[in-house]
């Protein structure tokens, strides 16, 4: 394969099983920002039973059901030592709503404990009553500061450990627990986030701080040319302003 | 507060003023509720209903006639002040004042229910069952117009003529299993389960979860009708011994979406459901797709496998958006409305009408006269050109509709509409998973709309389409649509539930017609 001749090898994990809430929009909007500037990107789907590309750049793991994330948890947990290795080799990964979850110590459902990959320190439990609707949040990630819009949809309350940073703070929306107005998490490379939206067409900000890190290794770490975002801050000011 | 919106509140909220009291004043006052077209007294007929004094034990003591009078006079006043269309005021007060009255008037029906429900085709399901019933000389009570929940019901029985014999509901899903009870049905038919208003249900598995407690509160004889193509709603059902049907498509029919980034495996899309074994979650082998998850499958690890659908329609050709000719128990049926999605709704709407004991051969004299109703496929007319209004709401549907208008070379643009109230669900994610770049490949304009206007714009951007200007309004979508094809034969409009109810309620006011006659032409599979 070619994947290692591209400026960006883009992961999507279980593109088949989880991928109930838009995820494929954020593997477009990565790869799009990404060609837009001119790299080459390659989009590999892995799925259970295949294996991940020698090199990646960028992991996403998109949200599922619960039924679904039971289905793919075992996969997963094998994936643990190659998944850790490709953040070693300054890959990053982010998680969303059920992946994000995946990316916790402990997912605790009424039916028992499914253990997760452990890349945060964060537990997750499922309490009656879901958590959802329209989020505004404020986030913190390497350095920079932007505002997030999104949407949350999910039975886990998660608790942050010591070990990790939230990555926002919500001023409309109940975030990770619904307690501490946490949202997400982040420890160096491995990011998580409830937000559906999907959360990065609409967070343009968010889109390329990641991909900004991804890219460091054919940048050198310089910034990022900026793009005509007009219609994504157009749409983010949309959702920020809706009343319900 | 005081003036005529205070006073109508007094009339109606008073909990001290006795019902019959009620009624008799606010029909003394007819012209000044007439009057009363502020939104403030829209806000106060919706909000009464939910009023306390309801739940007080006079109610027990209304009688039925008294209740249906009440109910009436509401409606006639909700239509009168232009706070509603008065389909679901009347049916929201006799769900108070007669919770018995859905049960009551149902068990009158001497020729039985017929229930449908399920994420996508409810209304076109139900559509055909009438139609079918109505030419055998049934007379039908159906909520064709009115919600699908209770009230929309009770409001429908309420409307319906005494000489009624049979009555076709669509149900919601989540109000099933209250209403099945209710409506004791001789035939549930289910026709899928997509995620859909996730903001409502949380996960599409407690959808399928609600159908199969409905069916286990069906009453002893009636029969379940459901999609085998749906393997997780229809194993959820299965113990049941549901009647099946299910859609082949002709094997050089498989037209590959462009990949807008990572497709996933098989030749699943974006817009289906993750696809697991209902049995053990373990990985599905595809034998057969029609659309999105549907289809036929065979477990790789505990050899569950698809149950074979008594009613088997196989498509033979398709005409975009003008038809589809299929067979059905050795019938060649041609169905005046394009796209897979119909195709399962008449064989489901056969399979219904077979246990009825209607013989599908009638059925499907019946169907080659359909016509779409409510934003479903509808034809309407704007300044003179046709304008062809679909629903959308969800990966899946949304999916076989636009399969549909890429298959159409006359159409050369579309407006998408999409708004995110409640009805609609209101996390719009779901646009991502939708494969608009099978527009964006075949040249279509594309002219974003609705509520979330601005979403859609980056979304087809996304997708590769030029930019157009983003209209939230309708109206004005579809005349910039037309003014960008000025000599087309017709422009689509793609909406989610309140932006089509938008569009259609624009269009009511420009006076539309009709559009009867839309020329039918069909064409082969391409090779």
């Amino acid at each position: 394969m070619s994947s290692v001749s591209r400026d960006l090898v883009l992961v999507h994990l279980y593109p088949d099983l989880l991928r109930t809430y838009g995820d494929r929009g954020n593997v477009l909007a990565l790869q799009r920002r990404a060609e837009w500037r001119g790299f080459s990107v390659d989009v590999v789907g892995v799925t259970r039973g295949d294996r991940l590309p020698s090199h990646c750049d960028l992991i996403l793991i998109g949200g599922g059901t619960d039924r679904i994330q039971e289905a793919v948890a075992s996969d997963l947990l094998r994936r643990r030592a190659e998944l850790e290795e490709a953040t070693l080799a300054g890959a990053i990964l982010l998680g969303v709503c059920g992946g994000y979850q995946l990316l916790g110590r402990s997912y605790v459902a009424n039916e028992g404990r499914m253990e997760g990959l452990g890349f945060l320190d964060l537990e997750t439990t499922v309490e009656p009553g879901r958590i959802i609707g329209r989020v505004v949040a404020r986030a913190d990630l390497w350095g920079r500061s932007f505002e997030l819009v999104g949407f949350e949809n999910h039975g886990g309350r998660t608790r942050l450990g010591r070990e990790c940073q939230p990555l926002a703070r919500v001023g409309r929306g109940r975030g990770n627990n619904g307690r501490d107005r946490t949202e997400g998490a982040v420890r160096g490379p491995v990011v998580g986030t409830y937000l559906h939206g999907p959360v990065l067409p609409s967070n343009p900000a968010f889109s390329d701080a990641l991909l900004e890190r991804a890219l460091a290794g054919r940048t050198g770490g310089d910034r990022l040319v900026p793009l005509d975002d007009s219609l994504e801050l157009t749409a983010h000011r949309v959702a920020r302003n809706l009343r319900r | 507060m005081s003036g005529p919106a205070d006073r109508l509140n007094r009339v109606w909220i008073n909990p001290r003023a006795g019902y019959e009291r009620s009624v008799r004043r606010m029909m003394a006052r007819p012209r000044e509720a007439a009057r009363l077209r502020t939104p403030r007294a829209g806000l106060i007929m919706r909000e009464h209903t939910d009023d306390r004094w309801f739940k007080t034990e006079q109610r027990a003591t209304l009688g039925r006639s008294l209740a249906e009078r009440l109910a009436r006079t509401a409606g006639i006043l909700s239509r009168a002040t232009g706070a509603g269309s008065g389909t679901n005021v009347p049916g929201r007060i006799l769900e108070r004042l007669s919770p018995q009255y859905v049960a009551d008037r149902a068990a009158t029906l001497q020729d039985g229910v017929v229930v449908v429900s399920g994420t996508n085709g409810k209304t076109t399901t139900a559509s055909m069952i009438r139609d079918i019933l109505g030419r055998q000389g049934y007379t039908v009570v159906s909520n064709q117009s009115g919600g699908n929940l209770g009230a929309g019901i009770a409001s429908a029985l309420l409307a319906a003529p005494s000489s009624a014999s049979i009555g076709v509901f669509e149900v919601d899903e989540a109000a099933l299993p209250h209403m099945i009870p209710m409506l004791r049905p001789k035939v549930l038919v289910l026709t899928n389960v997509f995620r859909d208003q996730l903001d409502r249900f949380g996960e599409p598995e407690r959808v399928v979860e609600l159908l199969r407690e409905a069916e286990s509160l069906l009453p002893p004889g009636a029969r379940v009708v459901a999609n085998v193509d749906d393997s997780a709603m229809w194993e959820a059902v299965a113990d049941a011994d549901p009647i099946g049907f299910g859609v082949v498509l002709p094997a050089n029919n498989f037209r590959p979406s462009p990949k807008a980034g990572p497709g996933p495996t098989s030749q699943a899309t974006a817009a289906s459901e993750p696809e697991t074994c209902p049995a053990c979650a373990g990985q599905l082998t595809v034998l057969r797709r029609a659309v999105a998850n549907l289809g036929s499958f065979e477990c790789d690890r505990c050899g569950w496998d698809s149950a074979w659908p008594d009613y088997r329609a196989v498509v033979r050709a398709s005409g975009g958006l003008s038809g589809t000719i299929f067979e059905l128990r050795g019938i060649l049926v041609t169905l005046p409305v394009g796209g897979i999605h119909n195709v399962y709704d008449a064989a489901a709407a056969v399979a219904a009408a077979d246990v009825l004991g209607i013989p599908p051969v009638r059925s499907i004299a019946a169907l080659e006269y359909f016509e779409p109703r409510f934003g479903r496929a509808e034809v309407l007319e704007v300044d003179g050109r046709p304008v062809w209004l679909a629903l959308i709401k969800n990966p899946a549907g949304a999916g076989m509709v636009i399969e549909e208008v890429a298959s159409d070379p006359t159409i050369r643009v579309a407006v998408i509409s999409v708004s995110d109230r409640p009805a609609d669900g209101r996390d719009i994610s779901w646009i991502w998973d939708t494969d608009f770049e099978w527009l964006v490949a075949r040249g279509i304009a594309l002219i974003p709309s609705g509520r979330r206007a601005a979403d859609v714009a980056v979304r087809l951007k996304y997708a590769g389409a030029a930019s157009m200007p983003a209209l939230a309004d309708p109206v004005a979508a579809v005349r910039a649509a037309q003014a960008c094809d000025p000599g087309g034969a017709m422009v689509a409009v793609l909406a989610t539930y309140t932006a089509m109810l938008d569009v259609r309620s624009a269009l009511a006011r420009g006076r539309v017609a009709r559009v009867v006659d839309h020329p039918v032409a069909f064409t082969e599979p391409a090779q």
